[in-house]
């Protein structure tokens, strides 16, 4: 794909630019998320110390992936 | 996993909201919404649903593709369905708000995400309500702090852009019977 110069000698993201920028947002978006979230939901079935940690970093994670490649398609779908 | 959706949902909704330019105006954007939030369930559905149905199926290479396309045919739709009922019930309600409040800012869609949320769980009591709207406006409200660092990140990039100039309105055209509303941001 050939870089478009936008009107203002700015260039504009490729499409690729923009999905892989829509996953990393999504990602942020989804670690923020499944860190509060999943918080709240390993604390009320009962992890303590280093467990709770692992929990939380898998929901992180998870809810990351998850928020960042349904952004990256929402991206992808409308460049 | 309706939550799940919910969160999904909210989400992709607002990922709009970070590239303003590419929103409709807005009685129009309630469809552009619906439909974007279908396919962007669909596709996302597809693509997990794949993953799992091969792997809960039977081993065995043609289970396990059957497995696999059995497991989108029948979930994929029903995601996308689901995005495109919380897409198209949240920008109603960021239309009303736009009309109502006569200003657009991230105010709006972080309380239409949360109105969204109330409404999709009214049928299953009070709590439920609360729940599901304090997760709606949570994650709208994420989204738009990520959508305003964003664009001040972006901005510093690039200090010596020009502002857009108003466009002068196609002449024949109708005044937009939507009212005028700004955007901050």
């Amino acid at each position: 794909m050939p870089v478009a110069v936008g009107p203002y000698g700015q260039t504009q993201p490729s499409c690729f630019d923009r999905v892989k920028m829509g996953f990393m947002m999504g990602f942020a978006v989804g670690m923020a998320a499944g860190a509060m979230f999943g918080t709240f939901s390993c604390l009320r079935i009962g992890m303590r110390g280093r467990e709770l940690m692992g929990g939380v970093g898998k929901t992180m994670m998870q809810s990351g992936g998850t928020f960042g490649t349904f952004m990256a398609i929402g991206m992808g779908i409308r460049c | 996993a309706a939550a799940a959706v919910a969160a999904a949902a909210a989400e992709e909704e607002a990922k709009y909201k970070m590239e303003e330019y590419a929103r409709e105006p807005c009685p129009w954007r309630i469809v552009d919404d619906c439909g974007g939030a279908f396919t962007m369930g669909a596709i996302g559905g597809g693509i997990f649903q794949a993953v799992k149905g091969f792997r809960n199926s039977p081993s065995g290479m043609s289970h396990r593709m059957r497995g696999s396309l059995t497991a989108i045919k029948t979930r994929a739709p029903q995601l996308g369905g689901s995005f495109a009922v919380w897409g198209g019930l949240f920008s109603m309600i960021d239309c009303g708000l736009v009309k109502v409040r006569g200003k657009e800012d991230p105010w709006n869609s972080i309380t239409s995400g949360a109105m969204t949320g109330a409404v999709l769980a009214a049928r299953n009591g009070p709590v439920a309500m609360v729940g599901s709207a304090a997760m709606g406006g949570i994650l709208l409200a994420l989204i738009e702090g990520a959508g305003i660092l964003l664009t001040r990140f972006a901005s510093s990039q690039f200090p010596t852009a020009p502002q857009y100039a108003e466009e002068p309105a196609p002449a024949g055209m109708p005044p937009p019977s939507f009212g005028d509303y700004r955007q901050y941001q």
